[in-house]
């Protein structure tokens, strides 16, 4: 127990948690086949706002998150309408010169403090150890801390936003706005011809990215205390990127399982000091040159599925017919 | 589709065997280092943790960093008044990582303080963490404001720029009687910017006049727009607010064009690799800095000999830093006669006052922030001179 309170995994269970969310952000718009790279700068807006919403005026935790992922939808129409009409690379190349302008442009305003960043943003589990302390918990209950305690519900609060997340993505892929959104990622000109409003659903798909960017940029900020805008340079949206790319962009377990790697492996990697970042590159490396497609694509989910399948070939008939006609 | 699966399969294997072996060979290359013995440290041996920029664009520093302190430590341990172990954890220069690395260092391996880390950005993130653990933690390289006002815990023994730059600014009044000048900054980095509120503000104390404010951004290479303008305005002096990198550059354009006047830096400017990158066009580069190589004191000229027998090569700041922040820290651990109290640790720290080090005489203030001498340097024949 003492082991799975050790604030030291927690805080890498929070990052995981926040990191997937940016990988449902990227699965969202690559639902489409639009390879976007504004996700982070999608992040910084809505970390910005929602850090500056509870520094300067003193608004409400629950209120500045989704107001900053408001701000980062807002801000994706104003370049997602148009570049829609952008492909492949150069909508990469567009959303990631976007990225950029406003890294600068928070660099520059004074609001934001330019480079110095913002400190001392309140911090979600500082604000819940106090609800507990006063709530009368100051001794923390069943041997657990109230620090502790403050941390787990943080968890507990991302990985609920993250089970709602999850939940949203599988009934979108078989929604009719999913279908849309995979039938404009397998042909796009086809799509149109059958009578998919590709404009509509791609900005749709692009405006949900940013939300959900949005949203977790928020949630960043009131986990660490400080934001800058280096945190939010092009390494940033790579990263973001490399989620869907070494997960797969398939379905939603790709992102997750890539956000959950690429976060859990460079503390992993500690152990080796000066060559964790050679391993870490070289994993990347062999990975991408055995498994181009991702780690899990839907033939990965068909491949366990008919094997778990078939070791419980005593579960009822019924069930396995529903199965596979999934 | 089953040859798919197979196909699949294998590929999985491949790629899962891959990475198990480049684990064991990471474990490997790092086995050779003493292993941890975790829990609190037996037999008056202090665990120290160190969080530095080990990694990256800013891996220089955290090598200086890193050997300051390792000299630091074999001197302490072969005086043999206090043990002392020190745990390296790269920060890579970002804050998650930098955030990662201290609950590491203060849950896993139960360190009594933290050292470091490099940037003022990842203090400002790991600082209320580490506060909140009843951590004392030191920075041996953090020069903007509000460092120490982050927590009663926080420390640091760099000399802030709010007491370095007033000092070259009236140092350079006197002396080469300023009247206006013509301010540089990087604003793209949060130490040019801090830099530049900085110089503006004690150049109005000084009375001395701006007559251009030009930014600049780090890994910028060309600055002939802003300096060539700069040459038309006549200025008495340039004030640069950068780092080394930009600073030789400037330096090297601002002579070439026939900038003559003083160019006075902020503590980015003070590295030996100015000198070495920019040449002949240092001279003239003035930085306030308690680190002063040329200094006739028996500590310092110690300090350089073994520094440059060890690694054979000129310590910077940032290694006379660390080298002194960690001897700061013995005596505080050797005074509080405690391995693992860190609360006493502390207090002890708290209390140090007139240690004499490779920075010259230091003393804590009450706010935790160093109070110790200046020295304003001018670079005269490639060498960092005492401007008087």
């Amino acid at each position: 127990m003492d082991f799975l309170l050790n604030p030291y995994y927690l805080q890498i269970i929070m990052f995981i948690i926040i990191n997937a969310i940016l990988g449902i952000s990227i699965y969202l718009t690559m639902a489409t086949g639009q390879l976007s790279l504004g996700n982070a700068g999608f992040m910084s807006i809505g970390a910005y706002v929602s850090a500056l919403l509870t520094l300067k005026a003193g608004v409400p935790l629950y209120v500045a998150v989704p107001v900053g992922g408001a701000a980062a939808c807002l801000m994706a129409a104003v370049i997602g309408i148009p570049t829609t009409r952008l492909r492949g690379i150069y909508l990469a190349i567009a959303t990631l010169g976007f990225g950029e302008v406003v890294r600068v442009v928070i660099l520059n305003l004074t609001i934001t403090n330019g480079a110095l960043g913002l400190s001392g943003i309140p911090s979600m589990s500082v604000m819940l150890s106090k609800v507990f302390t006063a709530m009368g918990l100051a001794a923390g209950i069943g041997g657990m801390s109230v620090r502790q305690l403050g941390n787990i519900s943080v968890i507990f609060i991302l990985a609920i936003i993250l089970g709602f997340l999850v939940f949203f993505a599988l009934r979108l892929s078989t929604s009719r706005l999913g279908r849309a959104f995979a039938a404009i990622k397998a042909d796009e000109h086809a799509a149109e011809v059958s009578g998919i409003d590709t404009r509509y659903y791609k900005l749709l798909a692009f405006f949900m990215g940013a939300f959900v960017a949005g949203i977790a940029g928020g949630l960043a900020a009131h986990i660490t205390f400080y934001i800058g805008p280096k945190d939010f340079a092009y390494h940033r949206a790579v990263e973001i990127l490399l989620f869907a790319v070494l997960g797969g962009s398939d379905v939603v377990w790709g992102p997750l399982l890539g956000s959950l790697i690429l976060t859990l492996l460079p503390e992993v990697l500690r152990f080796a000091t000066e060559y964790r970042e050679m391993i870490y590159g070289g994993i990347l490396v062999i990975m991408m040159a055995f498994r181009p497609q991702g780690l899990i694509s839907e033939d990965t989910l068909g491949f366990w599925q008919k094997k778990l399948m078939s070791k419980s070939e005593a579960s009822t008939q019924g069930e396995i017919s529903r199965r596979t006609t999934r | 589709m089953v040859r798919i699966s197979k196909n699949m399969r294998k590929n999985w294997v491949v790629c899962s065997l891959i990475v198990v072996m480049m684990i064991i060979l990471g474990g490997c290359g790092s086995s050779e280092k003493p292993a941890n013995q975790g829990g609190t440290s037996a037999g008056g041996t202090a665990k120290l943790g160190v969080v530095s920029y080990l990694t990256g664009a800013g891996a220089a520093y955290g090598e200086s960093i890193r050997h300051g302190l390792e000299l630091s430590r074999d001197e302490i341990n072969s005086k043999g008044k206090v043990k002392l172990e020190l745990i390296f954890e790269d920060s890579k220069g970002e804050k998650n990582e930098a955030i990662n690395a201290v609950n590491k260092l203060i849950h896993k391996d139960d360190v009594l303080s933290i050292l470091g880390p490099t940037l003022s950005g990842e203090m400002f993130a790991v600082g209320p963490i580490v506060n909140q653990e009843g951590v004392p933690i030191m920075g041996t390289s953090l020069t903007v404001e509000g460092i120490t006002e982050i927590g009663d815990y926080v420390f640091r023994n760099s000399l802030p720029e709010f007491a370095a730059i007033p000092q070259s600014i009236k140092k350079a009044k006197e002396k080469f009687n300023l009247k206006k000048v013509a301010v540089m900054y990087s604003d793209n980095n949060d130490l040019g910017v801090s830099g530049f509120k900085i110089f503006q503000k004690s150049l109005k104390e000084q009375g001395i006049e701006i007559i251009a404010i030009e930014t600049f951004a780090d890994k910028n290479t060309d600055f002939s727009a802003q300096l060539t303008k700069i040459a038309t305005l006549n200025p008495d002096a340039v004030v640069v607010a950068g780092l080394y990198q930009e600073g030789a550059l400037i330096l090297k354009k601002a002579r070439e064009i026939g900038i003559t006047v003083p160019i006075i830096g902020n503590n980015g400017f003070n590295s030996p690799q100015l000198i070495k990158s920019a040449g002949s066009a240092a001279d003239g580069a003035i930085v306030a800095s308690p680190w002063y190589p040329g200094k006739d004191d028996v500590k310092v000229k110690e300090f350089i000999a073994a520094y440059k027998a060890k690694y054979n090569k000129e310590p910077d700041q940032f290694a006379a830093q660390a080298y002194d922040a960690l001897q700061i820290m013995a005596i505080a651990i050797e005074k509080s006669g405690s391995t693992t109290d860190r609360k006493k640790l502390r207090d002890t720290l708290a209390t140090i006052k007139d240690y004499s080090g490779v920075t010259g005489k230091f003393s804590f203030d009450e706010k935790r922030n160093p109070a110790m001498d200046v020295t304003v340097l001018v670079v005269k024949d490639g060498q960092f001179t005492e401007l008087k």
